[in-house]
């Protein structure tokens, strides 16, 4: 494995590609992951989608290719095992019942495993896979394929036949034995908008059927623009097809069937052409021409005995004479549902278009950018002051003042393109979500519990990185959620509550914060029980705890030690206690609470910045160092009046409107020293100000030399060596090359005000560690 | 310098090719153009003449047996060396690309070492 | 949405090409009237002291933060780290910066001195300088009989 050493220096084309490989494996194991959500919704509805389960064959198939590629052998053989199921499933060979489901959802996590295992975050799951090759194994279908029926013949040009890929061909087959009818659909595009056109194309089409094909026709000569002629199998009559289409402009064509009878096209094609059946085996059951309907394919001249499927059976025809062309043909899956009433059709097609409008960026390029605006943004500042000078020079002055207009436009593009890059770099929430969907069923199958799991604000957007580190700590709310809260089915209906609990995941923006709240409707917590636990844990003397008020109370569940019953680990191996949880959405700069009602249920709320890049500051100065405190957690600014600060207990407080303020003087709990004499007297002497900053409920006046000013920063994370050092969310630059400390007031708030039982238990927790 | 064509929906996999081109030079000096797609490749075969075009069969929307005919049918890419990647799975597509014009195929999974050697092979007299 | 093309191959590629050799390049520098060494390929820049800012509690060997083309990197005072004698900084004094991918190090020495290439004969175990040797030892260097300190930067950049 590499060390830590290359930063990005010398990274080949190969381990690029390599990473390439990663990142577009882990993209396919997360569309995977949704469409078979999607799929057990159905399969527990007794409907089923072909196109989904295609798609995951489509999926799985990539996959084998890529690992195969990169050298990931264990992931190539679970995919080559994975692509013969969902191969027997789509075929109709097999079943899609829960069981099988079951298994696909286990080949997913797998996947993930593999992929961890392969960037070398965990060891290969050597035993999972072979546990689950032999599970696998026992589902696949070993005989002969079974499904049958006649199969209808169209006259397809053998300029189109002749270059359908294998799977192409495999979808007109099995499109051809449901019955469903072929367009031939003309459309001149431009190069320069086929994108969209396409789009376009493709989203009219999707409700009626399955777009086999485009075929590019004409000669090429034409640089700007394309012919194409596509080949589409729809259920829907020719002029439906034709309205679907109106507006755009293209031309829709029945593909004629041979022979007679009542054929979906609306023409008759009265001359055959020289022609063999698609299915040898028709030839027995083979009534006259104007009884059935039996349409010609102009084959491939050398490829005739390919083109047929495998030996099929054919039912001799129900009825002679019938003119209804629809023989009863065992549809592939149980219970097909039309493709436009799948209620998951709506959301894939969403989801098709923006996942071709989106570029995969890598966030380190963002955060570069970020840092070209900061540099951008110095270069406007010393700007602002030539043309201070050029306005203030009489000769100057018409100079000036363009530069003076230009500065400000520049100014204006300069946070038009911040605005943008922060943008950039906001995704929603709903990607964190989803991952969650499969957690909950996956816990409440291992807890025999049944569990809705209900989502709003999937679309309310946060910073890429926050939401990277999110999914562990919400994954272990949502297992406590199960495991503790919920209670079993038969606990549930002795109190009258629906037999399936309720996971709720709310994400909403409140000013400049995302609010996540996890919340169900188990037994809830009692304060009660709480405080004997910790008792009981020694967390607290019992005197403490009667002063405890509930807020304090629920807060316990966040004090190191006090669940020692360490829960199942996660994916990872490691068991995660809530305390981690509190200490990992700190660092994100979020805090969380929480709250509950015995019999009722529990609400844990996170409350987050939105984004970790720009924030609103307000500049002090304390003995010569300047510091930032972000403006979202400032009330306002008073200046300090010595007289009436009180002190107690070690701690100084001020009465400010009518209520208590603590108070924390900078200077001393930065243990800094006052700077020489000599700087001080340099400038005006100023009188201390108290900036009163609140976080949540609580309020904390913060002593500072002098007030400097607001200011939009970027903020940079400070690095891992100094993980140790408390009260910092991070560092900005300052002008010329300073570095300014932005400080974490939350953080000071729990270092300050910290009650004497909590700040044992933060000393007993780190001791612990 | 030589200029190669890759098509192929998987970016990954270009990255790979290119990868293999570029450090392995068995086409000599190349420049290695990507496309994401048939559709994409048609936007780019304007912008050639390519000395070779290396195409993925089975890719949606257009696919690597319609871009072969059409490929085929142009005036500046008619003789253009067409290599396809396949996968081992369809025969019968490699056979279909090979009789539409295509002059040589690489399976896929491939090694660098296979992909050179067939790419190589279309330039017998190389000079590099 | 078409791609566009490279025009340079990678310089990996060229680096590559070059040195196949099993010389190893490292950058000596001064601490303390003594010399050491690190692996030129761990350093990605060297430079003057730029303004650090001291981070209030941070642990002692951190001297503070400074920014480098808009990214922080965290300074450590190396002599302090090695628990070697301290100068104040002077016109010599520069400061290596290291990735380790989670954070930009720049560790302040007192003067930089010159590049060796050094072949595996060259070096020698640790265990040379006789009792229990430091864990952030890699070993002697004895370019043309010089001695230089090998230094593995894991243990002295795990605060």
């Amino acid at each position: 494995m590499p060390d830590n050493s290359g930063g990005g220096r010398g990274d080949s084309s190969v381990e690029k590609a390599r990473e390439d490989f990663l990142s577009e494996a882990q993209e396919l194991v997360d569309g995977l992951s949704r469409d078979l959500l999607l799929v057990d919704q159905q399969t527990r509805r007794g409907e089923s989608d072909p196109h989904i389960v295609n798609d995951i064959f489509r999926a799985v198939h990539t996959l084998k290719g890529l690992a195969g590629l990169f050298g990931a052998v264990r992931m190539a053989a679970v995919s080559h095992e994975l692509e013969e199921l969902l191969d027997d499933l789509r075929l109709g060979r097999i079943e899609l019942g829960v069981k099988v489901v079951d298994l696909l959802f286990r080949g997913v996590e797998l996947y993930g495993e593999l992929l961890l295992a392969e960037k070398g975050h965990a060891p290969e799951p050597t035993q999972a896979v072979e546990e689950f090759l032999f599970s696998l194994g026992a589902v696949t279908h070993q005989g002969a394929p079974g499904a049958g029926g006649q199969v209808a013949q169209y006259e397809i040009d053998s300029s189109i036949l002749g270059v359908l890929t294998e799977y192409e061909e495999h979808r007109l087959r099995t499109n051809m034995k449901a019955d469903v009818a072929l367009y031939r659909i003309r459309v001149q595009l431009a190069l320069t908008t086929i994108d969209s056109a396409l789009d376009d194309l493709k989203a009219a089409a999707r409700p009626h059927g399955e777009i086999i094909t485009y075929l590019p026709t004409g000669s090429g000569s034409d640089a700007d623009r394309i012919e194409l002629e596509i080949l589409m199998a729809s259920h829907a009559e020719l002029e439906t097809l034709r309205g679907a289409f109106r507006g755009l402009d293209v031309v829709v064509e029945a593909v004629k069937k041979r022979g007679g009878g009542g054929s979906r096209s609306s023409q008759v094609d009265a001359t055959p052409a020289p022609s063999v059946p698609l299915a040898p085996a028709a030839a027995p059951a083979q009534p006259p021409q104007d009884e059935l309907d039996e349409a010609v394919v102009t084959p491939w001249p050398s490829e005739v005995a390919a083109l047929s499927p495998k030996p099929v059976h054919t039912p001799p025809p129900a009825e002679r004479g019938s003119v209804s062309p629809a023989l009863t043909v065992p549809p592939p899956f149980p219970g097909v549902v039309h493709p436009e009433a799948a209620p998951g059709a709506q959301n894939r097609d969403l989801s098709l278009r923006s996942v071709s409008q989106t570029v995969r960026v890598d966030i380190r390029k963002l955060d570069n950018l970020m840092n070209i605006v900061g540099e951008l943004a110095m270069v406007r500042a010393a700007l602002g002051r030539i043309t201070e000078r050029a306005r203030g020079d009489a000769r100057l002055r018409g100079f000036g003042s363009e530069l003076h207009r230009l500065q400000r436009s520049f100014e204006r593009h300069l946070t038009q393109m911040q605005n943008g890059i922060l943008e950039v770099r906001m995704v929603p929430l709903g990607q964190v979500f989803e991952k969650l969907a499969r957690v909950v069923r996956q816990i409440s199958r291992e807890h025999d519990k049944e569990v809705n799991l209900v989502i709003t604000g999937a679309e309310t957007e946060i910073d890429k990185l926050i939401v990277e580190e999110l999914s562990d700590p919400l994954m272990h709310m949502i297992r406590n959620a199960i495991d503790h809260g919920i209670e079993s089915r038969e606990e549930r209906s002795l109190v009258g509550k629906p037999a399936a609990g309720t996971v709720a995941l709310n994400a909403f923006q409140k000013g400049n914060h995302v609010l996540i709240e996890v919340e169900d409707d188990g037994m809830g917590m009692s304060p009660e029980v709480l405080t004997e636990t910790a008792i009981k844990r020694g967390i607290l003397k019992r005197e403490e705890a009667e002063e405890l008020t509930t807020r304090e109370i629920f807060n316990l569940v966040f004090v190191p030690g006090f669940t020692t019953r360490e829960t199942a680990t996660d994916f990872s191996g490691r068991g995660v206690g809530m305390d981690v949880v509190k200490t990992n959405i700190a660092k994100l700069g979020g805090v969380v609470d929480i709250t509950s009602e015995v019999g009722i249920g529990t609400k844990i709320t996170i409350t987050l910045p939105i984004t970790l890049a720009i924030i609103s500051v307000l500049g002090v100065e304390v003995h010569g160092r300047s510091f930032a405190i972000p403006l979202a957690s400032v009330e306002e600014a008073i200046v300090l009046d010595e007289a009436l600060v009180r002190s107690y207990d070690g701690r100084e407080a001020l009465t400010q409107r009518g209520m208590t303020l603590p108070i924390c003087r900078l200077a001393r709990l930065f243990e800094l020293e006052a700077p020489p004499l000599s700087d001080v007297g340099a400038r005006r002497p100023s009188k201390p100000c108290v900036v009163i900053a609140s976080v949540g409920n609580r309020r904390l006046g913060l002593v500072v030399d002098r007030l400097i000013g607001q200011q939009d920063i970027v903020i940079k994370a400070l690095g891992p060596s100094l993980r140790s050092v408390r009260g910092f969310a991070g560092a900005t630059e300052l002008g010329d090359q300073r570095v300014g400390l932005v400080i974490d007031v939350a953080a000071l708030m729990d270092e300050v005000m910290a009650s004497e039982k909590e700040r044992i238990g933060v000393v007993e927790g780190a001791r612990a560690r | 310098m030589r200029r190669l064509l890759v098509v192929e929906d998987s970016a990954s996999t270009r990255a790979l090719v290119r990868a293999i081109v570029e450090e392995g030079g068995a086409l000599g000096a190349c420049e290695v153009i990507e496309a994401a797609s048939g559709f994409d490749a048609m936007r780019l075969l304007p912008r050639g003449p390519y000395d070779l075009i290396l195409t993925d069969i089975n890719m949606g929307d257009i696919n690597g047996l319609e871009l072969i005919q059409f490929i085929r049918k142009s005036d500046r890419h008619r003789d253009t060396p067409l290599v396809i990647m396949s996968t081992q799975s369809t025969e019968r597509d490699v056979e279909r690309g090979l009789a539409l014009g295509a002059n040589a195929f690489v399976a896929k999974p491939f090694s660098a070492l296979a992909l050179s050697k067939v790419l190589a092979s279309q330039f017998p007299h190389a000079g590099q | 949405m078409s791609i566009g093309t490279r025009k340079r191959p990678d310089r990996a590629v060229a680096r590559r090409a070059a040195d196949v050799g099993k010389r190893v390049e490292y950058v000596a520098f001064g601490l303390a009237g003594e010399a050491y060494a690190v692996p030129i390929a761990r350093i990605t820049e060297i430079l003057k002291p730029l303004p650090i800012t001291p981070v209030p509690r941070a642990p002692r060997v951190v001297i503070g933060v400074m920014t480098v083309r808009g990214r922080l990197v965290t300074v450590v005072d190396l002599r302090r780290r090695l628990r070697l004698r301290e100068a104040p900084m002077d016109s010599r004094s520069r400061i290596l910066i290291t990735d380790t991918g989670e954070e930009r190090v720049g560790l302040l020495v007192d003067e930089v001195l010159q590049v060796h290439r050094l072949a595996e004969g060259e070096i020698e175990p640790a265990e040379v300088l006789g009792g229990d040797p430091q864990p952030y030892i890699a070993g002697i260097g004895r370019p043309e009989g010089a001695l230089l300190v090998l230094l593995d930067l894991r243990p002295i950049l795990d605060l």
